[in-house]
């Protein structure tokens, strides 16, 4: 915020002459313009020429400022964008309240359009282009509507604009960063104020919201400016904002380079008791010295003072003027400067570029109180100015890097860090690309300042030799907090990529990997192989082809019966199944192969195998109906009972008559409508009957179901005899049913061992 | 609207995201929104305009959501969702990000309500291309939807007011489509569990509530939890919009399964008016112990019932309609004391296929097993011996 400051402080002193005489007539604001042009005078002083290089997108920061510098950049502007038919629009929005608006077309939204086939493609950067022309263009209307120096306008401007108004655009772009660091700056941006006066203002927020979206990229680029080198890369579509105003500008070749900083915006929700206080701290200056004096002491006192929420509860009105401070602020100063200088070697890192640029919004916020003000005492003088400000130019950006690098981390709280070092990695490279870039972007911007020197005159003031102070922040601690609030407020720094790439698409086969896309023919010979899990793709070598693996199964199928050695043939089976899926064979012969293996597993209770195969085999019926569909089938709709699961009801869905029609099916499907309804009876009757290997699969729940069964049986009865039980219950002797009874402790009649005494037997049961 | 520029849209919603005006956010990005059928916004590579003028993940979450636009417009739906996916993840980048604000829940809302609808649109174009698993799209999606429900679960900050928490519900609303949808019941839950422990449970608005209810009482159904089934489903009847006459049809298909086990049988005005003639002949059946009418009303609409799901709910209806046949068997026999074979034959009159003895001691001991009879079987005198006051109690007094 404080290069935001210095940067439109001079141009508004240096190009303020001609609106003077208007300014004047409005006696309230021509105080609060001379506060604010003083605070900004003690850092801006040297910097001219970056102010110059920079005025364009910082005017769009300072709501006031701009009257100034519109005017002068009006003409130059005339010059160099005619072509750029688009001011209207941001005029548009920029004085929504003025009556002036009315004359221009209130379609805004189509002067993006307007200007992209209007705007010249030297900059290379087709999609910022029509942000920074449209920000360009828009000063002549505006300084046109107020030339005629017409003070309520001016207030109007000032006050309903640029300050409630124009802090909303701010506002709402630090709402961002402030919720993404709340603990940082509780007070500053409380949610619940902004969206108040969010609302208050609705109708100028949206225009100015709008702008301020659209000139993101330029405020940006103010940013970065001083630091030109480093900061290139983000910022290249931030330097468009000058290269377009600029149109000889070649210097952002690559357009793609994204716009690396959103402006970080000044703190537009500065309780107005506050923003009064420190007009009446600056007004209460006598001299220059005073007013740096007070506005070092100022920032200090407000980032305390916000930080802690303070700002929002004191009495603005019986704060102490600070300007006693300034023996401490001597020390401060002396001992700042050589930190800075420090500092400067350290790389500059991109986190550290935008906070700079929060760092100038800061002192925007105060701008549009102050900043159309511009000093009586101060003389033009161009040729004088645009010396020194090259200087400057490099000084400050000296004192940008000392300032936001020494700061670094140190005050951010530790949800930021991990992006912050981030992002300093990344704008250490960029600097090291773009050094060239943006040295001859500041000398374009030189150039257009030269121009705009002519016909506007420099204050005398800043070329005061100041210039030192520059590097001497003493709040630097206070700017690097309010930087790192707004850090979030980043436009993304690389190009985005969408990468869907990660989500996988689904496919046909369990593994995850479509076989299908890649297949291998095994040469493998071997009949009999062990099975791994494979963990890399697959070397065809050690993969049977389907001929062997014929003879493979056969080999399994033959041992099975001879040895019933079920770890050997599962192992086998799943060797020859995992074959089949490399080579991607999904015929009629690996639907044998998954029956074979789901009867086995079946057969021997391995519940893992058998899913895993019926899950196969649900899918491969799909293009190889077997002869075994419904026996499979069956197995299913059991197996559903069996885990009393839901899914049951889809799985009806599916059924096609013919299917119903399957001995199989229309017995599992009867065993299950038994089941449903309690008909135990019908039940263990089905069950004694079940066709196939369903029984092995009833054997895994049937326990369950006689004990549901009997409870039913011996509930309000006499007596029964044991062999009614036996025959109910599906048991094939008596003596089994005898072990279940007694394994549950039924109880049995005193007078005939044979029969259940079911009062008993309830209570237990 | 419908027209804007790429450059219009992105504006209005850079503005909106500032002005946290999640509602309007939502229906930028929302496939309900006509923005998305315009041709100025269906764009390949969105990229870099989006990210020219909104920060990160936002203008990840707007290009991705461009590009979905894109894809829809080509009829890709796979290549949608994919893209929406990306939008729900940035979205939920930003989101987390949120501390103790929930402005961006319509906006939650509105990305992953068109998740569920791609992934549901992609599968279906997937299983006619005869590719993909059934229910994986949708799975991927609820993982999607899930991660967005543990962020708002997890939300014990923020007060009330600007608690994520207010997401949980419309989450778990669009989390039992899909688990329903692939039958993955079980699935539901946690989420039940998590918005019953909350303290909002009662708070969330009608439209969630209904449609939470609704959900939550087919899984008490499907677990045979019939009382609190009826009693989520009534609610959800009771409460949802009267405008709203095809959710209240579907709350009814479940409602009236459940309050005719519970002994509560539908009235015909009512089957007429929500067009659920189906149910006629068997509430008819049911009510007269009409074996025979509600055998046959069930084959005569099982695949409308089995679509439902409920066919095999209505099948639980027999064991009502057993015990109203077997109460005519005793009113007519007007003895306490009733021959098994007569209730043999009341069966076989309904043409109640193998039936035996046996079989009629099987169903009465089941029935009162269940209290539907108050009574005893008498294995040696194969006779069923019933109590002398109120045999055959009223279904909805049983506990």
């Amino acid at each position: 915020m404080a290069a935001n400051t210095t940067q439109t402080a001079p141009s508004t002193n240096s190009y303020g002459g001609a609106t003077e005489g208007q300014v004047h007539e409005n006696p309230e604001w021509e105080k609060a313009r001379q506060a604010l042009a003083s605070i900004n005078k003690s850092q801006n002083t040297t910097k001219t020429a970056q102010a110059t290089a920079t005025t364009e997108a910082s005017q769009f920061q300072q709501g006031a400022t701009e009257a100034l510098q519109q005017q002068q950049y009006y003409q130059w502007y005339q010059q160099n964008q005619q072509q750029y038919p688009g001011y209207t629009y941001p005029y548009n929005y920029y004085y929504p309240m003025a009556p002036y608006g009315g004359a221009y077309p209130p379609n805004q939204y189509n002067v993006p359009q307007g200007h992209f086939p209007g705007s010249p493609a030297t900059n290379g950067q087709p999609a910022s282009t029509p942000f920074h022309s449209s920000q360009n263009t828009y000063n002549p209307p505006n300084s046109m509507s107020y030339q005629p120096s017409d003070p309520n306008q001016m207030q109007v401007y000032n006050h309903s604009q640029g300050r409630s108004g124009y802090g909303q655009g701010f506002q709402s772009q630090n709402k961002y960063p402030a919720t993404g660091a709340p603990q940082q700056q509780p007070g500053q941006f409380g949610p619940g104020a902004g969206r108040g006066e969010a609302n208050k203002a609705k109708n100028q927020k949206q225009g100015q919201q709008l702008w301020h979206r659209m000139k993101a990229p330029g405020t940006a680029a103010l940013k970065f400016n001083f630091p030109k080198r480093p900061y290139q890369v983000p910022c290249s579509s931030a330097n468009q904002a000058f290269s377009s105003g600029d149109q000889a500008s070649g210097v952002n070749p690559s357009p793609s380079s994204p716009a690396a900083a959103t402006a970080a915006p000044g703190p537009q929700d500065w309780p107005q008791a506050m923003k009064e206080y420190v007009q009446r701290c600056f007004t209460a200056c006598e001299t220059e010295e005073d007013k740096d004096r007070t506005e070092k002491v100022l920032k200090e006192i407000l980032q305390d003072r916000l930080k802690d929420g303070s700002a929002y509860t004191i009495d603005w009105t019986r704060e102490p003027l600070p300007l006693k401070a300034k023996s401490r602020w001597e020390s401060q100063r002396s001992s700042e400067s050589s930190m800075g200088r420090g500092g400067s070697t350290g790389a500059a890192s991109r986190g550290r570029g935008h906070r700079l640029g929060n760092y100038r919004n800061i002192f925007t916020q105060r701008s549009p109180s102050s900043s159309s003000s511009h000093s009586s005492s101060r003389s033009p003088s161009p040729s004088h100015s645009r010396h020194r400000d090259r200087s400057n130019q490099r000084h400050r950006r000296f004192n940008v890097y000392s300032d936001s690098g020494s700061q670094s981390d140190s005050s951010m709280s530790s949800d930021l860090r991990p992006q912050l070092s981030r992002r300093g990695q990344k704008g250490a490279r960029g600097r090291g690309n773009n050094r060239d870039r943006g040295r001859g972007r500041g000398s374009k911007a030189n150039r257009g300042r030269n121009m705009e020197d002519t016909s506007s005159p420099i204050p005398k003031k800043r070329k005061g030799g100041n210039a030192g102070l520059d590097f001497h922040d003493p709040n630097r601690e206070a700017k690097k907090q309010s930087r790192a609030a707004r850090f979030h407020k980043q436009l993304r720094s690389e190009p985005l990529v969408l990468s869907i790439n990660t989500l996988e698409l689904p496919d046909g086969t369990q593994e995850g990997l479509n076989w299908e896309d890649c297949p291998i023919v095994g040469t493998c010979q071997d009949i009999t192989k062990p099975y791994l899990r494979l963990t890399c793709a697959p070397d065809p070598s050690t993969v049977r082809p389907v001929q062997v693996l014929k003879k493979s199964l056969e080999a399994v199928k033959a041992d099975w019966k001879n040895n019933q050695d079920y770890a050997y043939a599962c192992e086998q089976m799943k060797s020859i199944r995992q074959d089949l899926t490399v080579q991607g064979v999904r015929t009629d012969f690996t639907v044998e192969v998954y029956e074979c293996h789901a009867r086995i597993a079946l057969e021997k209770g391995d519940h893992e195998e058998f899913n895993q195969c019926q899950t196969q085999l649900k899918a491969l019926y799909k293009d190889n109906p077997s002869e075994n569909v419904g026996e499979f089938t069956a197995y299913r709709l059991i197996y559903y009972i069996f885990t009393k699961n839901s899914g049951l009801t889809t799985e009806l869905v599916y059924l096609t008559p013919a299917l119903r029609a399957d001995v199989c099916v229309a017995h599992a499907l009867s065993l299950r409508a038994a089941w449903a309804l309690g008909n135990y009876q019908r039940f263990f009757k089905l069950y004694l009957q079940a066709p196939r290997m369903t029984s092995y699969l009833i054997d895994k729940f049937v326990e369950r179901e006689r004990k549901v069964a009997l409870r039913a049986i011996v509930k309000f009865r006499p007596d029964l005899p044991v062999q009614y039980v036996q025959s109910t219950l599906g048991f094939d002797s008596l003596d089994s049913c005898m072990m279940f009874l007694t394994g549950l402790g039924v109880a049995f009649t005193a007078y005939d061992p044979q029969k259940i005494d079911c009062k008993a037997s309830t209570a237990i049961l | 609207m419908a027209h804007i520029t790429i450059n219009q849209y992105l504006q209005q919603l850079y503005e909106a995201i500032d002005n946290r005006d999640g509602a309007f956010c939502a229906q930028l990005l929302s496939f309900k929104h006509p923005h998305v059928a315009n041709p100025r916004l269906q764009l390949q590579s969105p990229e870099e305009k989006c990210q020219q003028v909104l920060e990160p993940p936002y203008d990840e979450m707007v290009a991705a959501h461009l590009r979905c636009c894109f894809a829809v417009a080509n009829h890709d739906f796979v290549e949608a969702y994919k893209f929406q996916t990306l939008v729900v993840q940035s979205f939920l980048r930003a989101f987390q990000s949120h501390k103790e604000e929930n402005w961006a829940l319509p906006l939650m809302f509105a990305v992953t309500l068109d998740l569920r609808i791609f992934a549901n649109n992609a599968e279906q174009q997937l299983q006619r291309k005869g590719k993909g698993q059934p229910g994986e799209m949708l799975e991927k999606a609820a993982e999607q939807l899930m991660s967005c429900f543990r962020v708002c679960a997890s939300d014990n900050r923020a007060g009330i007011d600007d608690s994520k928490k207010w997401g949980m519900m419309f989450l778990s609303n669009q989390l039992f489509k899909i688990y329903f949808k692939i039958n993955k019941l079980p699935l539901c839950k946690p989420l039940i569990r998590a918005i019953d422990s909350s303290n909002l449970r009662t708070e969330f608005s009608p439209a969630q509530t209904v449609t939470y209810k609704y959900y939550v009482g087919r899984k008490a159904m499907f677990d045979s939890d019939f009382k609190p089934a009826e009693e989520y489903l009534s609610y959800s009847f009771d409460h949802c919009h009267r405008s709203s006459q095809k959710n209240k049809r579907m709350i009814l298909i479940y409602l009236l399964p459940v309050k005719m086990l519970l002994g509560h049988m539908p009235t015909l005005q009512l089957l007429r008016k929500y067009d659920l003639m189906q149910f006629s002949d068997v509430t008819k059946g049911v009510r007269e112990g009409n074996l025979l009418l509600l055998n046959e009303a069930l084959s005569k609409h099982e695949t409308f019932f089995i679509r439902c799901g409920i066919f095999l709910i209505l099948e639980k209806l027999k064991i009502i309609t057993y015990r109203n046949l077997f109460k005519k068997v005793y009113l007519l026999l007007q003895t306490h004391q009733l021959p098994l074979e007569a209730f043999l034959i009341a069966l076989r009159m309904m043409k109640v296929e193998g039936v035996d003895l046996d079989e009629v001691q099987c169903i009465l001991a089941n029935l009162i097993y269940m209290g539907h009879i108050k009574g005893y079987i008498s294995h040696q005198h194969q006779k069923l011996v019933v109590s002398k006051q109120n045999p055959f109690p009223a279904l909805s007094t049983l506990t």
